[in-house]
C-alpha cells in the first residue's frame, strides 16, 4: 500500500504601502495602497483569484466529484481568509465547498503567517488559537495536524504541538537530518512520545512547484502519467508520498500556459490507476502508519532555498532589526487590550515583510529568485519601520491613556474613601491633593511618548 | 598591442570623475599587457606607467601654458585665459579662448602626434578629446574607440543642450568604429539622442578601487559632538548635479528633524543660485558650504558624514556613492545615474521626487541598521567592481576591432 498526501498552502500577506516618515502620527492605515503597483492588496487578491484560486478550485471540485478516493489537505493563513472575505467572497465559498466534501482536511497554522514561535511562544500560541477559531467559524472543523509558517520546524515546536493535542506535524524531509533514510515514512520527532512528523518529499513536490514550467529542465514537459510513474516507483520503499507546496503553484507560480491545469486534472486518475495506490489526508496518514525512526532537528528547518533555513527572513541586519523591533513591542501592545492595535501589530508579523528585506539575491545576482513588490529590500525595510513607528506611537498613547484612566479610577476610589472618611472624620484635605497629582501626570504622559519615539518632535 | 589614448585630465591634478576613470583604466590596461600612449592637452604632473605626451610640448609653437585647464564639462562658449607669449619686458600676453577653440587646437596637435607615433588603435575619452581622436583616425587610418563619460544632455540636465558640443558628439560618434559608454543609462541617451546604432555601443561600467582608507580625525567634530546628523553633498554645483533638489529635500528633512546638518562640498556655476535658494528657504543654519574639498579634506568629510546624497538629474556613472562607501558612509542616489545599475546597496529615488528623497534621508538617519547594512554589503559589492574587469572588457573590444581589420 502506498498513499499520497498532498497539501496546498494558501496565503496572501497584507503588504505595507509606501509609508513615509511624514506619515508617522498622521496615517493609521498601512495596508491600503490603491495604486496600480503590486502593493495594492485588493488588486493582488483579485488577480491571483482569477489566475489561480478560481480555476484551481473548479478543477479540485471536479476531481473530488469524479474520484471518491481523492483526498488532499489545505492550509490557510488567517490573512488570506480575511482578504477573501473582503475582496473575493466567491473564492472563500468555493473553498468551503471543497472542505464540505469531508475529504479535504484543513491544517493548523498561525493566523498571521508569522515566525512567532521563534520569538515569543505565548504570542505564537495566541495566533494558533485565533486561527483555530477562525477555521471553526468558516469551515466547521478543528485541525489536528500542524504546519508552521514556511514549513519552519524544530524539535521544540513538535513538542509544543504534542503538548497541545496535535497528532501530526509537517516538516521538510531534508537529507541533512534524514541521512540515508526515506522521507516516505512517518517519523517520531526527537523528544516526543506520541506525535508523528510527516516529511515533504521535496523532489516530487518541487517537480510541480518549481520545475514544472521550466523548459531547461530535462523532464520538461512533464505529463501526469510520467509523474504518476515516479510516485509508483516508491512502492516497496515507502508508505506515504507527501507532496507539500504553495497552492498558488497552480496558475500563479506556474502559469496556465505551462499546462499545469491539465496536469492537475489528470494526475489523480493516473496515480489511482496503479492498484494499491490511494490518497490520504494528513490525519488519515498519521493514524494509518507508525513511525519508523526518530527525526532530530535541533536547528530551524524550513522549505526555503538550498539552505533550508530561515536566512531568507532573518539573514541580514535590517531583517533582524525589524524582527527585534516588532517582538520588543509585545508587552506594551498586549497591555493596551485594544483589538485593532493588536491586530495591526500581528499583521506586521507576517513573514513576507521580512522576506521582502532579503538581500541574499544581490550577492549571487539571482534577482528573480526573490519576488518582492518593493523596488529594493531597503524600501521594504523603510516602509515597515515607519509603519511600526506609527504603531509604537499609537500603542504608547493607548498604554498611557489606560494607565491614566486607571489612576483616575484609583483617585475616585481614594476620593470616595476620602469622602467616607470626611463624613466620619470631617477633615479638609482632598481638593488640593487632587490638583497636585493631575499636573505631573499629564507631563509624564507626553514625556513617555517622547522617550519611546526619540525622533518625534512636537 | 599599443593604444593611443586622448584625454583631457589626469591625476594627480584636481579634477572630477573623468581623470579618475582614465587613470584606473590605463593602469589596468598596462597590467593586462596593453601599451598605452596617453596624450594630454597640456603639460602636467602624472601618475602611473603610461607614456605621456603633452600636446603643448615642443610641437606647439606659441602656447607656453594656460592658467586654467578648461573643465571638460563647461559650456562651449566659456572661455579661458591663455598665455600665448611674453612681451619683451616679461609680462605675459593673455588671450581669451573658448573651450571649443581649445578642443580644435587639441585635434590639430593630435593629427601631428598621430603621424609621429606608431600604434594599433585610438581611444579618446570624453567629448573634449573626440575631435582629437577623429583627427588621429583620419591621419593614421586606425580604428577609433570613443569613450563617453558624459554627454551634452547630462551637462544641461536635459534643458538648453549646448548645440556646438552636441554637434561634435554626433559627428564624432558617426566617425567612430566603436562607442563605449560608462553605463546603460548613457548608452540609452546616445542611442536616442545622437542616433547611434545600439550595436555600435558597448557598456563598460566604471570600476572602483577598493582599499582600506586611512582614518583621519573627523571633520565637523564640534557638530558631531552636539549629536548633529551630517548629510553630505559632494560634487560640482551645476544644474546637472541637482543640488537644488537636495536643498529642497533638506527643507523637508529639517522640518521633521532639526538635528540634521547638510554640507555642500564643491564649487560650480550654480553656486550663488544655490546659496540664494538656501537663504530663501530659511536653511542658512542647516546648510553649510564647505567649498571644493580634495584629498584628505574630502576623505575627512566622507568619514564624518552619516549619509551622502547624490541628487544628480542626469549622471552617466557617478563615483560619489562608491567613494563614500570606501569611507564607510552609505548613500541616497538618483535613479537617473549609471551607478544605480551596479550598486544595489544604496537608496534610490527619482531626482524630482523631493518628498521621497527626504523620506529616505530621514528614514536612514532614524534606523541605524539600514546604514550599517548598506555599508557592509555595499563594500562587498565594491570589491567586485574593479578597473581590472573594465580593462578586460576594453581589451577584448580592441581585439575584436583589430580582428576585423586583419580578416
Amino acid at each position: 500500500m502506498l498513499t499520497v498526501c498532498p497539501y496546498f498552502h494558501v496565503h496572501q500577506p497584507y503588504r505595507i504601502k509606501n509609508y513615509r516618515v511624514f506619515d508617522i502620527g498622521n496615517d493609521n492605515e498601512y495596508f491600503n495602497d490603491n495604486s496600480e503597483t503590486d502593493l495594492n492588496n485588493r488588486k493582488i487578491v483579485e488577480k491571483v483569484a482569477e489566475k489561480s484560486y478560481r480555476p484551481t478550485n473548479k478543477i479540485l471540485k471536479e476531481l473530488l466529484d469524479n474520484h471518491p478516493e481523492f483526498r488532499f489537505n489545505l492550509s490557510f493563513s488567517g490573512t488570506v481568509l480575511d482578504q477573501f472575505e473582503a475582496y473575493a467572497p466567491d473564492v472563500l465559498a468555493s473553498f468551503q465547498e471543497l472542505v464540505a466534501t469531508g475529504r479535504v482536511e484543513i491544517l493548523a497554522d498561525t493566523y498571521h503567517h508569522s515566525l512567532a514561535f521563534f520569538y515569543s511562544v505565548p504570542e505564537f500560541k495566541r495566533q494558533v488559537q485565533k486561527h483555530e477559531r477562525r477555521i471553526k467559524q468558516l469551515f466547521g472543523v478543528k485541525p489536528r495536524v500542524f504546519r508552521n509558517t514556511e514549513l519552519s520546524y524544530r524539535n521544540d515546536l513538535a513538542k509544543w504541538c504534542e503538548d497541545n493535542g496535535y497528532i501530526g506535524i509537517m516538516a521538510e524531509g531534508w537529507d541533512k537530518y534524514l541521512g540515508w533514510r526515506s522521507p516516505n515514512y512517518l517519523y517520531r520527532p526527537a523528544g516526543c512520545k506520541k506525535i508523528k512528523v510527516l516529511l515533504k518529499n521535496y523532489k516530487l513536490s518541487d517537480d510541480i512547484a518549481f520545475r514544472f514550467g521550466n523548459k531547461e529542465w530535462s523532464s520538461w514537459p512533464l505529463n501526469a502519467e510520467t509523474y504518476a510513474d515516479w510516485i509508483h516507483s516508491h512502492h516497496g520503499d515507502g508508505e506515504t508520498v507527501n507532496l507539500f507546496m504553495d497552492y498558488e503553484s497552480f496558475g500563479e507560480h506556474q502559469w496556465e500556459d505551462t499546462g499545469i491545469f491539465n496536469f492537475l486534472r489528470a494526475m489523480p486518475e493516473m496515480v489511482l490507476r496503479h492498484p494499491d495506490t490511494s490518497f490520504k489526508t494528513a490525519t488519515e496518514t498519521a493514524e494509518s502508519y507508525e513511525p519508523t525512526g526518530e527525526y532530530d532537528v535541533p536547528d530551524v528547518l524550513t522549505w526555503a532555498d538550498t539552505d533550508r533555513d530561515l536566512t531568507a527572513w532573518t539573514g541580514n541586519e535590517i531583517q533582524r532589526d525589524a524582527l527585534n523591533a516588532i517582538y520588543y513591542m509585545e508587552e506594551d501592545v498586549m497591555k493596551t487590550k485594544k483589538r485593532d492595535l493588536i491586530e495591526t501589530w500581528r499583521k506586521l508579523q507576517t513573514s513576507d515583510h521580512f522576506y521582502y528585506m532579503c538581500t541574499k539575491w544581490s550577492n549571487d545576482g539571482d534577482v528573480h529568485a526573490y519576488f518582492s513588490p518593493y523596488q529594493s529590500p531597503y524600501d521594504a525595510y523603510i516602509s515597515f519601520m515607519n509603519a511600526l513607528s506609527d504603531l509604537q506611537l499609537r500603542v504608547s498613547q493607548a498604554v498611557t491613556e489606560r494607565e491614566q484612566k486607571k489612576l483616575a479610577e484609583d483617585d475616585t476610589l481614594i476620593e470616595k474613601e476620602g469622602e467616607k472618611k470626611e463624613t466620619v472624620t470631617k477633615t479638609e484635605k482632598p481638593d488640593t491633593v487632587e490638583i497636585k497629582e493631575t499636573i505631573p501626570k499629564a507631563t509624564n504622559w507626553w514625556n513617555k511618548i517622547l522617550q519611546k519615539i526619540p525622533f518625534l518632535k512636537l | 598591442m599599443r593604444v593611443l589614448k586622448f584625454g583631457w585630465e589626469f591625476p594627480p591634478s584636481k579634477n572630477g570623475g573623468l581623470g579618475v576613470a582614465c587613470f584606473g583604466l590605463t593602469r589596468e590596461l598596462l597590467q593586462n599587457g596593453v601599451e598605452v600612449i596617453f596624450v594630454l592637452p597640456k603639460t602636467q604632473e602624472t601618475r602611473g606607467n603610461a607614456r605621456f605626451i603633452f600636446a603643448d610640448e615642443e610641437r606647439l609653437l606659441k602656447v607656453l601654458h594656460t592658467d586654467v585647464t578648461p573643465g571638460p564639462y563647461q559650456q562651449s562658449d566659456s572661455t579661458v585665459d591663455v598665455i600665448v607669449g611674453y612681451n619683451e619686458d616679461g609680462t605675459p600676453i593673455i588671450k581669451s579662448r573658448t573651450i571649443i577653440e581649445e578642443v580644435h587646437r587639441f585635434a590639430h596637435q593630435a593629427s601631428i602626434i598621430a603621424r609621429e607615433e606608431s600604434f594599433d588603435v585610438i581611444h579618446a575619452h570624453d567629448w573634449t578629446s573626440y575631435l582629437a581622436g577623429v583627427a588621429a583616425k583620419i591621419v593614421s587610418g586606425k580604428k577609433l574607440v570613443l569613450h563617453v563619460h558624459a554627454t551634452s544632455f547630462d551637462q544641461a540636465a536635459g534643458q538648453n543642450v549646448d548645440l556646438s558640443i552636441y554637434k561634435i558628439e554626433k559627428e564624432a560618434f558617426a566617425m567612430a568604429d566603436k562607442v563605449v559608454t560608462v553605463s546603460g543609462y548613457t548608452k540609452n541617451i546616445i542611442v536616442h539622442k545622437h542616433q547611434v546604432p545600439a550595436d555600435k555601443v558597448e557598456v563598460v561600467h566604471n570600476g572602483c578601487d577598493s582599499f582600506e582608507p586611512q582614518k583621519h580625525p573627523p571633520a565637523l567634530a564640534e557638530l558631531k559632538r552636539q549629536g548633529k546628523k551630517i548629510v553630505l553633498y559632494h560634487g560640482r554645483i551645476s544644474i546637472q548635479k541637482g543640488v537644488d533638489y537636495f536643498v529642497r529635500a533638506a527643507r523637508k528633512v529639517v522640518d521633521n528633524d532639526p538635528n540634521v546638518i547638510f554640507v555642500v562640498s564643491g564649487w560650480g556655476d550654480m553656486k550663488s543660485q544655490v546659496i540664494d535658494l538656501v537663504g530663501a528657504m530659511g536653511l542658512s543654519k542647516h546648510v553649510l558650504f564647505a567649498g571644493a574639498l580634495w584629498e584628505e579634506d574630502r576623505d575627512r568629510m566622507y568619514q564624518a558624514a552619516d549619509l551622502v546624497v547624490m541628487p544628480s538629474v542626469s549622471e552617466p556613472f557617478g563615483l560619489v556613492p562608491l567613494e563614500a562607501l570606501q569611507h564607510g558612509t552609505p548613500s541616497v542616489i538618483t535613479q537617473q545615474s549609471g551607478v544605480a545599475e551596479v550598486l544595489t546597496h544604496t537608496l534610490k529615488v527619482d531626482f524630482w521626487d523631493v518628498d521621497e528623497m527626504a523620506n529616505k534621508i530621514l528614514s536612514s538617519l532614524r534606523y541605524p541598521a539600514i546604514r550599517s547594512q548598506m555599508v557592509t554589503e555595499g563594500r562587498q559589492q565594491l570589491e567586485k567592481m574593479s578597473w581590472k574587469l573594465a580593462a578586460e572588457k576594453v581589451k577584448r573590444l580592441y581585439h575584436n576591432l583589430l580582428q576585423y581589420v586583419t580578416t
